[in-house]
């Protein structure tokens, strides 16, 4: 039963990630006063990548054409070890939340070869930028989850699962780690997903050799990725009540509340990044010292018994 | 010729052989030489007059007086006078003495003046071409020759373009377009970085060259004028007015006032509308997508009064040789005083917004610095110009109906995207100020729109605006009531340079912000 239930919220945040990647767009859009796409256009375009024609360039090794299969294999199994919906439903006992940023960490270096395999000046300076931003996201997305872990001592989300309930050190915690969302994701003050201009770039740059499925895939893993970092967040915000033994009412009363705390995400996510220029490049380094400042913090907050 | 006879003296007495010395009209001194003084005396105007070459260009008058001429002009802010020096050059000895060595801001010009005529810069340091790439064009074509045919397509030697190497462990070369992600003009941009540092940047244009000077000659000017005006699309009206100026000029027309008035306006329009484009995209750049979407909405306001005004949003067909094809009814100047004075209160708002974010501010200050001594060196004029410092603005040096509107020249010292920013700021500001001023005296005005202009008188005479970018310069040359020869140079040639030497030091990913507070053209530049 349970691995029933892990399958169905895999496969029901996959299809809805890039909703959220849409709603997100929206949003700012609203803001800018411009009417932008529809909601459903992440969907359409990977439906138009799928139909496409995929072109590789000829210098390319095994691994360009193998990354976008690592990437979103590896992003659909952190999936498993997230609690998105209710902390049950994760793959409890084959791993615990830190898998999730192995995993991260696995397709990360996968799209960073990927970046410098076709020889472009472009990839090369995403991957760089990439691997280069990441040294600095990690350290904070694993002490912050230390941070929520201590409260059972198990970083195992069924343990984690039994003690929820607020407190001050989750919401410092829950501070630094918005920030490596926003690192994570390619949002601005970090990465500018709109941007057309290819020197600026640092997640989509990586991505600029790509065409066709590939794509596709690739995209798909990064709204997946996106939403994966969302219900960190979620979770280490504002745990929920669903833990244990869940009937159907339960299951339906959790998607309803993710979904609401999806579109709460969105909503800051997409203020934060209309107020906001993006930052120097090497200025990202100050952001996440911070993050991985407040990370510190509320390790000791908590220590203190906050 | 009193008023330039000082200096003429000074050149006399470093031993140049002048050969003739006058004055066509008010703004202008043409000196010519014998060819070996030519260098020397370039060099003497340069220091003396404290100019860049503000054009440098040649004519082939081989079938007049089988030589070719060759001209090179400054600009003499003391004596508010465009000087000209000029020399034959003789046809059986295609070479000049080149002044790139000693003087930058010829560099390009002499490179441009070999691959269209085929005279040879002596001592240049760098032969390459500019427009005429080697992928595409053989050698020993050049098109600005009289006697030059091109009967179909032409087929290249083979030659490739080399592009400057800088050595070292850890550099790499970032080749970008000339084919962009964005709608902007073709242009290749070398980079040359040591992990994100720009160590160098070489560009390279000419992909848009059209051939226009060739295209102007044998027109009647009043097609020149519709050419002029598609020479860069965003200075429509800078380009126009420049080219009417020069043809003005050798017919001796007058102007009227009423006429200047409106044209004052359109030319402080054209500046407004290009200017929140400028601020709207450093701001989107930056990814500061609010404030970059509410300049667009300035600029879109901006060009619907444009069309309300003109029926052309880009200002095209509203100057023409002798004055303005329409003119203002009073509704019209109501409807743009409203407008006018609307947008700059949202310009207001627009400065607060990005004024007051920290985060923005922390982008454009102390990014892309251009020095001024750097600017001067190169020849960089217009706004970027002073964005570092110069005072170099031609409504102040040929002020014409400027002349008591009160024009504040705006400065910035610093050099950077901010002081660039923050001058397209106030000169909005400005702007505003002096379309204001412009309609309350154009109300009192009655002289007829446009002076009949029917034949034109043949001679060379220079006409300047200074367009929202820099100043536009056009050297037009007439013959039977032909044009003969029309140079033209847009700022943009001037300014690329510039930025490559602001870009140094900065950041990879910064480039696009420092290469958007120029907003250079490359239609004007490579003609």
């Amino acid at each position: 039963m349970q691995y029933s239930w892990l399958l169905f919220q895999a496969l029901v945040a996959v299809f809805c990630a890039p909703l959220l990647s849409g709603f997100i767009r929206k949003v700012k859009n609203a803001l800018r006063m411009r009417r932008g796409a529809p909601l459903g256009q992440p969907y359409r375009n990977i439906v138009k990548y799928l139909a496409k024609e995929e072109i590789v360039s000829e210098t390319t090794s095994w691994i360009f054409r193998a990354a976008p299969f690592v990437v979103l294999g590896s992003t659909i199994a952190a999936l498993m070890f997230v609690p998105v919906f209710s902390f049950s439903f994760s793959a409890a006992g084959m791993g615990d939340v830190l898998t999730v940023f192995f995993l991260f960490a696995l397709g990360r270096f996968f799209l960073a070869l990927a970046g410098l395999d076709a020889g472009s000046a472009f990839g090369g300076m995403g991957s760089s930028r990439e691997m280069f931003i990441s040294s600095f996201v990690e350290p904070v997305a694993i002490v912050t989850v230390a941070v929520v872990a201590a409260h059972g001592w198990s970083a195992e989300s069924g343990e984690m699962s039994r003690h929820i309930g607020t407190s001050f050190s989750r919401m410092v915690a829950a501070a630094a780690l918005f920030m490596v969302v926003l690192a994570e994701t390619s949002r601005i003050p970090v990465d500018n997903q709109e941007t057309h201009l290819e020197l600026t770039m640092i997640h989509e740059a990586m991505l600029l050799e790509y065409s066709g499925r590939s794509l596709a895939m690739l995209e798909a893993a990064a709204s997946t990725k996106q939403l994966i970092w969302f219900s960190l967040l979620g979770g280490v915000l504002w745990p929920w009540p669903f833990g244990g033994a869940m009937t159907l009412t339960d299951g339906i009363a959790a998607m309803a509340l993710f979904g609401l705390k999806m579109i709460v995400g969105a909503l800051v996510v997409g203020l934060t990044e209309i107020g906001l220029a993006k930052m120097r490049l090497f200025r990202v380094v100050d952001f996440l010292g911070l993050a991985f400042l407040f990370s510190v913090l509320a390790l000791v907050i908590l220590s203190l018994g906050y | 010729m009193k008023i330039f006879s000082g200096v003429v003296a000074e050149l006399e007495a470093q031993g140049a052989g002048i050969l003739e010395v006058f004055e066509p009209n008010p703004e202008e001194a043409v000196i010519r030489l014998n060819l070996e003084d030519f260098h020397r005396a370039c060099l003497f105007m340069h220091k003396r007059l404290s100019s860049a070459v503000m054009a440098m260009f040649a004519a082939d008058k081989r079938i007049v007086k089988s030589s070719f001429e060759i001209f090179c002009v400054f600009l003499s802010r003391e004596h508010r006078k465009w000087c000209t020096l000029t020399a034959d050059i003789p046809q059986d000895r295609p070479a000049f003495p080149s002044l790139a060595r000693d003087i930058h801001s010829a560099s390009l010009f002499e490179r441009e003046i070999r691959e269209m005529f085929g005279l040879e810069p002596q001592g240049h340091p760098d032969l390459r071409r500019l427009h005429l790439h080697d992928e595409v064009w053989p050698a020993g074509l050049f098109p600005l020759r009289k006697d030059f045919v091109l009967s179909g397509p032409v087929a290249s030697d083979g030659i490739t373009y080399c592009f400057n190497r800088v050595h070292g462990e850890g550099i790499f070369e970032v080749p970008v377009g000339p084919v962009h992600a964005g709608i902007i003009g073709p242009g290749h941009f070398r980079f040359s970085a040591a992990g994100e540092p720009i160590v160098n940047l070489e560009i390279r244009l000419g992909f848009t060259h059209r051939g226009v000077e060739k295209l102007f000659e044998n027109k009647p000017p009043q097609e020149g004028l519709t050419l002029a005006e598609r020479v860069a699309g965003d200075t429509a009206f800078g380009h126009g007015w420049a080219f009417c100026r020069a043809v003005e000029t050798l017919a001796g027309l007058k102007v009227s006032p009423r006429a200047l008035y409106e044209r004052a306006i359109f030319l402080e329009l054209e500046r407004i509308y290009n200017h929140f484009a400028g601020i709207g995209g450093i701001a989107l750049d930056v990814g500061f997508s609010f404030p970059a979407q509410f300049a667009a909405v300035l600029k879109e306001k901006v060009l619907r009064l444009n069309q309300y005004l003109t029926g052309s949003r880009y200002l095209k067909g509203v100057v023409c040789i002798g004055g303005v094809s329409r003119g203002f009814s009073r509704q019209d100047t109501r409807a743009l005083l409203s407008e006018i004075l609307s947008v700059s209160a949202d310009h207001q708002e627009l400065k607060k917004m990005l004024y007051g974010s920290v985060s923005f501010m922390d982008r454009v200050d102390d990014t892309g610095i251009l020095r001024q001594k750097t600017a001067r060196d190169l020849g960089v004029v217009g706004l970027a110009a002073r964005a570092s410092g110069a005072d170099l603005d031609l409504r102040k040096v040929f002020p014409g109906i400027y002349e008591r509107s009160d024009f504040r020249l705006i400065k910035q010292e610093k050099g950077d995207v901010l002081s660039r920013l923050r001058a397209r700021m106030d000169e909005v500001d400005e702007s505003v100020r002096l379309i204001i001023y412009f309609v309350d005296r154009l109300e009192e005005q009655s002289g007829t729109l446009a002076a009949d202009f029917s034949r034109a008188a043949s001679g060379r005479a220079i006409g300047s605006v200074e367009g929202w970018r820099g100043p536009v310069f056009y050297w037009v040359d007439m013959k039977e009531g032909l044009v003969d020869r029309c140079k033209i140079v847009d700022p943009s040639f001037h300014n690329w340079a510039g930025l490559s030497f602001a870009v140094l030091g900065e950041i990879v990913p910064d480039f696009p912000v420092c290469n958007k507070s120029f907003d250079l053209s490359y239609a004007g530049n490579d003609l």
